[in-house]
């Protein structure tokens, strides 16, 4: 009787386990016929009435039906949460190739950027990078380089005169003399910065621009030094071996003093439109750092010597770049400074 | 400074370097050439030509004529020239030159051109075509020759007093080329001075020396003369001012012609001008002197501007007919001062600005003297040469050793007979013995060029040349550099601002007086441009802000939103001392639309990652800012800047907030990380609390309340979140409790709640 029961219990909830379309039905049916008010239970209740050989028998057939039962909510369950997963995951399907939220990174200035690139350069050779005012003293700015008053040379350099007396620096050769005196020698310093030029802007002039002065001195250094280390520098600046020639140029804190020009690197040479078919490139001024110069940075000349050089940043990141335009670099236009 | 091919090769004896070589030669060893250009090259075919007949073209000015040129035979050209008629000599130009055709005009055939002085390049005139007095059709023009012009850059020969000459250049080529230089002879006759000389102050001029003439007839110069003074830059004007124009471009040597009539007592003074003196000078202009300037001058006042502008009544006129002819030396910065200050660069001043040698004057007379005999026929010398000299003490012979030559050039196989060929060559003394050398300096380089033995390395090294020079890498001692610590700290800035999307502009060190006004900063406080020569320049910037703000305005036309930023430097006066330089940082968040607030809220954690605990206090806005959102930003109980939006005044397109921090307080408050602390081993407890509060309330002051009275054992008291509603506003905060050595109980917990409870509620409700 209990058996036939059973039987037709299972066979009964199996069929509605299986037609269930959604799972609160499944939890419905497990609560009505395995809950612990459920129809299992009360077949169980009924078990007491019985013998207990037909008890074995039927706890048995009772046991047997639970656990079908329950394997089969099990299965139904975890495809209905399977289901809901996948209906989700469906759900939260994403555009990657739509554009990121947020800020993106911003871009350092190229002066800044090629100014890091060489100063590491120097720092590699073992070179001190020394900062100077942009506001500088007459006579830091000239006389201390061997520029008297009056003297010729300062026409070479238009002027910003200010209030107090002092000047707009028009090189950053004065850091030369603060390096001497700071560092002591031997020394190798590079000194980059902001200088000067009171001159009509253009699209190849500018009043603001920057400059790196470096100076070596030591016992004996010569102008086959200079020639090497300066071959050495540039060739690593532009990334390949570089042709250097000096010939004479008038500075007055240095002698001698020298132009140093390159073989043009748009024709190795050959002469083309950039070297007006010259086939070398003007590049910076240098020379062996004049002894009056040494003195005033209280190095005696007679026990040592040194080098000196003007490299132009400003003219460094126009070449590379291919800028034509010099204004740009400080017009703050954000279209412009984006692209380093 | 423009040299003539022809004019130095007249200088050198069997110059062979050919004139395309001569510029890189001078470039390489001497000074810098701008450029070689062919000039006059059409004289090797411009001929005399004879014209035979001339009939005018009805309706028009022109002529149509024949002319005999002999070589070309003869042609029909048509002329415009007013001067122009039958049986006339003058030069024909054939097609094919001078940009010469062979065309129709107004329907005639014209085979050539008749030409003009200036067309041909020998002076400016160009009245009419060129006349000659004599000549055969078919010759060359006389006097008139190809040449090849090489332009030297002036900068280059700023300390070089010699190479402003012909002379002085051919020297350097001779010594280039290895010939000989010709010399000019100095010879005059013996004469009683013609005029009295008188110099107050010797050091000014150290050398008056003149000549006068009699006899003399001021015409146009041959055309030779003309033609050499047009191709190197000179205008020919008349014989005797060309003769001076001459000199000084073949001697370096500036001279000064007057009329020795208009002179006034027989006595020539140098003296330094009275205070407001005027002095009418040949440019038509009248100048106001002062004790600076230095004049020439006669019983009457003065009569040129020393070393810078003849007189306006003495010069040289078609009526002149004694000349007093001046050669002097004089001071070169005073001269320099005198010319910038009347803003007057003239040929001469030019020249003495860069110490000229005053042995070089009677030279320059004698030489004059024969000139004059040619373009002036009949001209006579009047009694002998007048001078006045105060030699400049003299260079002392510069000795150096062989060995030392050899270090600075770095060349050690250099040999004696190197140094001293090398230096005889250019017209030093030499003397050597066992390599050690006493060098005496030539004249013309001693006034300023060279007195040290270094000045002797660059002569030796330019003409061994450095291209000869083998590099040699230089041995230095191996040390670590000392990296200062202020550009390793502005590079990590700038990376830390470029990884949170700020992109980095520079601007100018200038502000003008509008962009201060406008901010308010006092124009006062500023270290002034005495000589801006554009505007906005007048103003040294204490503040990024004012071109920060033009660079915002700039870049809201383009972008909606954008984030920028500056490292640059404020200068603050101090007075007559340097002033004071403070890099700053301006970092600009600016949105299109929008309420403002997310981008100062941005900035203030920017803030928080350049100065980590840092904290912001509201501050009282400045003109330029919005009232209700500036703020100070403090760092260790010091203000480091300033947090704020533009004013809408300022920024009308946008919302554009910016922190401003000086860098120099930042570095200095920062610190290092220091000891490490062990990680807690209990665990902590937290609860919230709700504080009701006024509308404004400021969260930074409440938070820091009840971190005040919520004991040591707090380790944490955060903000949570705000609410305002029906009831007003309240804030909420999370405090986490713990001790380091236990965990705390239940009571404990429940008792300092209950302790900030009461605090809060006292302060609060
Ligand atoms: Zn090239």
């Amino acid at each position: 009787m209990i058996e036939t029961q059973l039987s037709e219990l299972a066979a009964a909830t199996e069929a509605r386990i299986a037609a269930v379309t959604t799972a609160d039905e499944l939890e419905a049916i497990r609560v009505e016929v395995l809950g612990r008010k459920g129809k299992l239970a009360e077949v169980s209740k009924d078990m007491g009435k019985l013998s207990p050989e037909q008890r074995g028998v039927v706890g048995k057939l009772l046991n047997a039906a639970k656990q079908t039962l329950e394997n089969a909510l099990t299965a139904r369950k975890t495809a209905f949460e399977q289901a809901a997963l996948a209906a989700r995951l469906d759900r939260e399907w994403v555009d990657l190739t739509a554009p990121a939220p947020g800020v993106g990174l911003g871009s350092l200035h190229p002066l800044t950027q090629i100014q890091a690139e060489i100063e590491d350069l120097f720092v590699s050779l073992g070179f001190t990078v020394l900062d100077g005012p942009e506001v500088e003293t007459e006579f830091n700015n000239f006389d201390a380089l061997n520029i008297p008053p009056d003297h010729p040379a300062r026409d070479m350099q238009d002027t910003f005169w200010l209030s107090n007396g002092h000047l707009l620096r028009t090189h950053t050769s004065p850091v030369q003399v603060r390096g001497m005196k700071k560092l002591g020698p031997p020394l190798r310093m590079i000194a980059p910065g902001r200088v000067f030029r009171n001159e009509e802007v253009d699209a190849s002039h500018e009043h603001t621009f920057y400059q790196l002065e470096g100076m070596m001195v030591d016992k004996d250094v010569s102008v086959a030094h200079l020639i090497y280390f300066m071959k050495t520098l540039l060739s690593a600046i532009f990334k390949r071996d570089v042709t250097v020639r000096l010939r004479p140029g008038y500075f007055p804190f240095v002698e001698p003093g020298f132009e140093l020009d390159i073989q043009c690197l748009i024709c190795n040479g050959a002469g083309c439109p950039v070297c007006k078919q010259s086939g070398w490139v003007e590049l910076l001024p240098c020379g062996l750092v004049h002894p009056n110069v040494l003195r005033l940075g209280g190095i005696d000349p007679e026990e040592y010597s040194g080098f000196a050089f003007g490299l132009g940043l400003t003219r460094l990141v126009m070449m590379r770049y291919a800028i034509d335009d010099i204004r740009q670099l400080q017009g703050g236009d954000l279209r412009f400074l984006t692209q380093f | 400074m423009k040299f003539s091919y022809n004019w130095l090769a007249e200088h050198i004896d069997g110059l062979t370097v050919p004139p395309a070589e001569i510029g890189k030669l001078i470039t390489m060893k001497t000074a810098e050439c701008e450029g070689v250009e062919a000039h006059g090259a059409h004289f090797d075919h411009v001929v005399v030509a004879k014209v035979l007949t001339a009939e005018p073209i009805p309706g028009t000015h022109l002529a149509v004529t024949s002319v005999d040129t002999g070589r070309y035979g003869v042609k029909q050209v048509v002329c415009g020239a007013p001067n122009c008629r039958a049986g006339m000599l003058t030069a024909y130009v054939p097609p094919g030159h001078l940009g010469v055709t062979t065309a129709k005009l107004r329907g005639v055939d014209s085979d050539g051109m008749l030409a003009s002085a200036k067309e041909l390049g020998i002076s400016a005139e160009d009245e009419g075509i060129i006349e000659f007095a004599e000549g055969e059709p078919g010759a060359a023009i006389a006097g008139c020759t190809a040449d090849t012009i090489v332009e030297i850059d002036n900068k280059s020969l700023t300390h070089r007093p010699d190479l402003w000459g012909h002379h002085g250049m051919a020297r350097e080529v001779a010594a280039i080329a290895g010939r000989p230089l010709k010399s000019i002879p100095a010879d005059l006759p013996e004469g009683a001075p013609a005029v009295e000389i008188e110099i107050r102050d010797a050091k000014l001029c150290p050398r008056f020396s003149a000549l006068r003439f009699e006899n003399v007839t001021v015409q146009p110069s041959p055309l030779w003369l003309q033609q050499r003074l047009e191709s190197v830059g000179l205008n020919p004007i008349n014989n005797i001012v060309d003769v001076t124009n001459y000199l000084m471009a073949e001697l370096a040597q500036p001279m000064h012609a007057y009329d020795a009539a208009k002179l006034q007592g027989g006595k020539i003074i140098v003296r330094v001008a009275e205070e407001g003196e005027p002095c009418p000078a040949l440019n038509g202009q009248t100048y106001t002197l002062d004790s600076s300037n230095l004049v020439i001058a006669d019983a009457g006042g003065p009569v040129g501007i020393a070393g810078v502008i003849g007189g306006g009544p003495s010069a040289i006129s078609d009526a002149t007919t004694t000349i007093l002819l001046e050669a002097a030396n004089f001071h070169a910065a005073s001269i320099r001062k005198t010319s910038t200050k009347l803003k007057l660069r003239t040929d001469a001043s030019m020249r003495f600005e860069k110490s000229q040698d005053p042995v070089n004057t009677v030279r320059a007379l004698a030489r004059a003297k024969w000139l004059l005999e040619q373009v002036s026929p009949g001209i006579r010398l009047v009694g002998g040469l007048a001078d006045l000299y105060y030699p400049l003490p003299e260079v002392a012979p510069i000795s150096f050793d062989l060995s030392w030559m050899r270090r600075k050039l770095g060349k050690p196989d250099l040999t004696a007979a190197e140094v001293t060929a090398i230096l005889t060559s250019i017209a030093f003394g030499v003397s050597e013995a066992d390599g050690h050398f006493t060098v005496t300096v030539p004249s013309w380089r001693a006034t300023k060029d060279i007195s040290l033995k270094d000045d002797l390395v660059e002569e030796v090294g330019r003409m061994i040349g450095y291209g000869n020079l083998t590099p040699v890498p230089p041995l230095v001692p191996s040390v670590v550099p000392p990296l200062p610590p202020e550009r390793a700290y502005l590079r990590g800035l700038r990376q830390l601002l470029t990884a949170q999307g700020y992109t980095e502009v520079y601007n100018y060190s200038f502000v003008n007086e509008a962009q201060a006004t406008e901010l308010g900063l006092p124009i006062e406080d500023h270290v002034r441009v005495v000589n801006p020569i554009a505007q906005g320049q007048e103003l040294l910037r204490t503040s990024l802000l004012p071109n920060i703000k033009r660079n915002i305005n700039d870049n809201a036309r383009e972008y909606e939103s954008f984030r920028m930023f500056e490292i640059g430097k404020e200068i603050h006066a101090r007075g007559q001392e340097l002033p004071e330089e403070i890099p700053h940082l301006a970092a600009v968040s600016f949105e299109r639309h929008g309420d403002g607030v997310a981008n100062l809220f941005e900035l203030k954690r920017l803030a928080g990652t350049i100065a980590p605990s840092c904290t912001v206090e509201p501050a009282e806005a400045r003109p330029f800012e919005h009232p209700f959102r500036s703020a100070k930003v403090i760092l260790r109980n010091e203000a480091i800047g300033r947090l704020f939006e533009f004013h809408p005044a300022m920024v009308e397109t946008g919302r554009a907030a910016v922190l401003d921090l000086d860098l120099v307080k930042v570095q200095a408050l920062r610190t290092a990380a220091g000891k490490y602390k062990p990680l807690r081993r209990f665990p902590t407890s937290a609860f919230d609390l709700t504080v009701p509060t006024a509308e404004r309330e400021l969260a930074g002051t409440v938070l820091g309340f009840i971190r005040e009275h919520a004991g040591s054992l707090a380790l944490d008291v955060r903000y949570l979140y705000d609410y305002k509603g029906d009831k007003g506003r309240s804030m909420t905060f999370r405090i986490t409790l713990g001790a380091p050595d236990r965990t705390l109980t239940g009571d404990e917990v429940t008792a300092i709640r209950s302790q900030l409870l009461a605090a809060v509620a006292a302060k609060y409700q």
